[in-house]
């Protein structure tokens, strides 16, 4: 679903000009293809033991230039990672509310994860901009699916704040669990190309989150567990891979693995 | 997917517990009094809810305990399995004073905040002492999870073969 963002405001971008030199492609020019690449890990990389998971991908064109806008994503997730005792996502965040106020206006205890990513407008100039604040909460389950929104708060070259919605669904192999996030268009200039996704690092996991509950009447901070390592490790590490579909429809793809921790030592009385 | 496992630990039940228990087993012995062979299937609606915490975990497996109340009364025990992010399965075992019940449910799992909720379906094919023959297919199985401290309730009803 093609979601536009709020009202772009836009910094000083000498759009016009660089544009219609962005579009003089010459005629004989092959099509750039996509390409992705992705990376994982899991902090702390131990069987069996809550974890946070990082993932970050990036996305160029084989011309090195940067890609049409992103509109999904999958990430699958290995086959064995454990939710069942995970208390992230304790509370949720209503999406019309996460739009409104940002995070701030979210329980603290619907906080999942947070990153960063790059972005470029698609004017020519070849740089990219930050932005600075992804955070991840969780949202109302969908279909009895967890959900995961992504709040991202862009500020140059646009300024504009946005909900990226992630379904946790089941998946199948090699793979236990897919997070399939939808990718709203980032406008640019009125009738402008949208801005396009370069970098996207983001976790999720209980890495600097604090929770609060009620004891005794009073609120205590305490750490959320996680989603936990399998406990066992494939022979080739555990397996993420990654599905991008871009605005004009083309496809790119990824894969990555997080290697097998060493194995715990023993110590032999 | 959420197994509830009854267990072949026995506790106290309440007075009303007993006598419940002792009434059915009347009724039983009553029902089965045409001759050692032959014994008329009786049914029963099963209207049965547990409140349960959690004694311990290992993977993705959760084993609680507490009490039922209802039709049946005594203890319960859950052998819950999260078999996939919206999948559970799960053993129930009931212990009344006079036997036990042991039922296996499957169920979609919905995680939802702070609380998340199952709802399936699950069959009673085990049994002992007055419910050696217990059999049902088909019950309505249901219940919620706590999650931030796996406190369980489940409530299961249908028909009951006895």
């Amino acid at each position: 679903m093609r979601r536009r963002a709020l009202a772009a405001i836009l910094t000083a971008l000498a759009a016009p000009a660089a544009y219609a030199s962005a579009g003089a492609a010459p005629a004989v020019a092959a099509p750039a293809i996509e390409q992705a690449s992705l990376h994982a890990s899991f902090t702390p990389n131990r069987l069996g033991v809550s974890t946070t998971i990082a993932f970050g991908f990036h996305l160029q064109t084989t011309d090195g230039l940067a890609p049409p806008p992103l509109t999904s994503i999958v990430l699958h997730m290995p086959a064995g990672m454990n939710y069942t005792l995970t208390t992230l996502g304790l509370a949720i965040c209503q999406p019309a509310v996460l739009q409104a106020q940002g995070v701030k206006g979210c329980p603290p205890n619907s906080r999942v994860g947070s990153g960063n990513a790059l972005v470029e407008v698609p004017f020519g100039t070849g740089s990219g901009h930050e932005i600075p604040e992804i955070q991840a909460v969780a949202g109302p389950s969908h279909n009895g699916n967890m959900v995961v929104l992504f709040y991202a708060n862009g500020q140059t070259p646009v300024s504009a704040q946005l909900v990226f919605t992630g379904e946790v669904l089941p998946d199948s192999g090699a793979f236990g669990s897919q997070l399939a996030t939808a990718v709203p268009l980032i406008p640019s200039v009125p009738n402008g190309p949208d801005v396009s996704i370069v970098d996207v690092n983001t976790t999720i996991g209980p890495a600097q989150l604090t929770y609060y509950k009620h004891v005794h009447g009073r609120l205590r901070p305490f750490h959320p567990l996680g989603i936990g390592v399998p406990e066992r490790c494939p022979h080739r590490g555990f397996p993420f891979s990654a599905a991008f579909v871009f605005q004009d429809g083309s496809t790119a793809s990824a894969a990555t693995t997080v290697p097998c921790p060493p194995p715990v030592k023993h110590r032999h009385k | 997917m959420i197994v509830l496992r009854i267990r072949a630990h026995r506790s106290l039940a309440g007075a009303a517990g007993l006598l419940g228990a002792a009434a059915c087993a009347l009724a039983l012995n009553t029902g089965g009094a045409s001759g050692a062979t032959a014994v008329a299937a009786r049914t029963i609606t099963l209207n049965e809810s547990g409140r349960l915490h959690l004694t311990s975990h290992h993977g993705f497996h959760l084993n609680e305990q507490g009490t039922a109340s209802g039709t049946i009364k005594g203890s319960i025990y859950i052998h819950l399995t999260v078999s996939s992010t919206n999948r559970v399965t799960a053993e129930v075992s009931i212990y009344p004073s006079n036997g036990s019940l042991t039922g296996y449910g499957t169920a979609n799992y919905r995680s939802n905040g702070g609380q998340a909720t199952f709802s399936g379906t699950m069959s009673i094919s085990r049994g002992s002492g007055h419910y050696a023959h217990a059999h049902a297919s088909r019950l309505s199985f249901s219940g919620t999870i706590q999650r931030s401290n796996d406190a369980t309730t489940v409530h299961v009803s249908g028909p009951l073969s006895l």
